[in-house]
């Protein structure tokens, strides 16, 4: 499958003051992805990956972020405030991709993770041609996410309980999709 | 993950559940396999291909089958005539497992795949201790399977759309569930 190694601007809302963009991430970046991947307010409601000192965060960014199918952080003025990427799936499977993203809880509230997943969604399907479902997975205790993919036009279609382990316990999922025959909104 | 190697639960399960009884698959049963394996009508809704040669059965046993977690032959007196198996996840995801099986056209319509489900149900979270739940995907067109795990206390908690691909198309799956914690009926 095709990278996606270009810039993609978020300059579409006139309601967007705020002007985002996406970009691969790169070792640089290491002290703005410490700011989410050490907070608790993040880790708590998502699966994102902690890091606790810079090491740990650096090795994160090599091992897994830059040789990952499609991880970007999300800019603003081209600083990382947060990321957002598609994990894509083989064989039977590949006609799905699962969608993930965090920010610093800084800049929750302004409409920000609603953008970047609405800049994926406009993309995704004609970069990998075999797409045919974006998926996402919300806590059912995380209706701030629930409302990004909602207004980002997805559709909910389950509660899986006792999904996965969460921070010890066993949590009930929120499924969510949206088809590449779906409508964008 | 523990093997069930003893045979004294299905003996007691045997007087429950009259007919039928499980065990491992191995090598001696290949031409017991063939009969389902080659039946269109039985890997119509299956992950795999209609097989068209034993040896390829035979790989499949040795490779698959004899390695499994938990796989099973769904026997009458003592001759498999379906299989039934559960699939464990690992890490964050180890408190759920997929659970599949499939009982030779001949004997569909007499119950038999509800009973073997229920007879999995009544033991694997206790032989997995980690496992809170028990799902299953089954095609939308599939309502008979359906059936057999809503008849085993499953319960339905959506649709997945564009799911995955069967058979050269992407289908839908109904997703279904059963808890440790839910009523086995």
């Amino acid at each position: 499958m095709e990278r996606n190694s270009s810039h993609s601007d978020g300059k579409e809302g006139k309601e967007g003051f705020l002007e985002i963009s996406l970009r691969p991430f790169d070792l640089s970046d290491v002290d703005d992805l410490m700011v989410w991947a050490t907070d608790d307010r993040v880790s708590r409601i998502c699966s994102v990956v902690t890091c606790t000192c810079r090491e740990e965060a650096v090795k994160y960014i090599k091992d897994c972020v830059i040789p990952h199918p499609w991880y970007r952080a999300i800019c603003i003025k081209n600083r990382p405030v947060g990321f957002i990427k598609v994990t894509p799936n083989s064989g039977g499977d590949r006609c799905r991709a699962e969608l993930g993203y965090a920010l610093a809880t800084k800049y929750w509230g302004q409409g920000i993770a609603t953008k970047a997943v609405k800049m994926v969604v406009s993309s995704i399907f004609s970069e990998w041609s075999h797409l045919e479902r974006l998926e996402a997975l919300v806590l059912v205790e995380n209706p701030g996410s629930q409302r990004v993919l909602e207004k980002a036009g997805f559709q909910r279609e389950a509660v899986l309980k006792k999904h996965l382990t969460h921070r010890g316990r066993t949590r009930d999922l929120v499924m969510y999709s949206l088809l590449s025959t779906d409508p964008k909104l | 993950m523990e093997r069930d190697s003893s045979k004294s639960d299905e003996n007691e399960k045997e007087e429950e559940f009259s007919d039928i009884s499980l065990r491992p698959l191995d090598l001696s049963d290949v031409d017991d396999f063939m009969v389902w394996a080659t039946d269109d009508r039985v890997s119509r809704f299956c992950r795999w291909n209609t097989y068209t040669s034993k040896e390829d059965a035979v790989n499949y046993i040795k490779n698959t089958v004899i390695p499994h977690p938990w796989f099973k032959a769904i026997c009458i007196k003592n001759r498999p005539i379906g299989a039934i198996s559960v699939i464990p996840n690992s890490g964050e995801d180890s408190c759920r497992g997929e659970i599949g099986y499939l009982v030779a056209s001949k004997y569909w319509g007499q119950g038999i795949a509800t009973k073997a489900v229920k007879m999995v149900a009544s033991t694997i979270f206790s032989e997995w201790p980690n496992l809170e739940r028990l799902e299953a995907l089954v095609d939308v067109e599939n309502p008979g399977s359906q059936r057999v795990l809503e008849k085993a206390g499953f319960q339905k908690e959506g649709v997945l759309r564009k799911y995955c691909i069967q058979k050269g198309s992407t289908r839908d799956m109904v997703v279904l569930s059963l808890l440790s914690t839910d009523p086995k009926l």
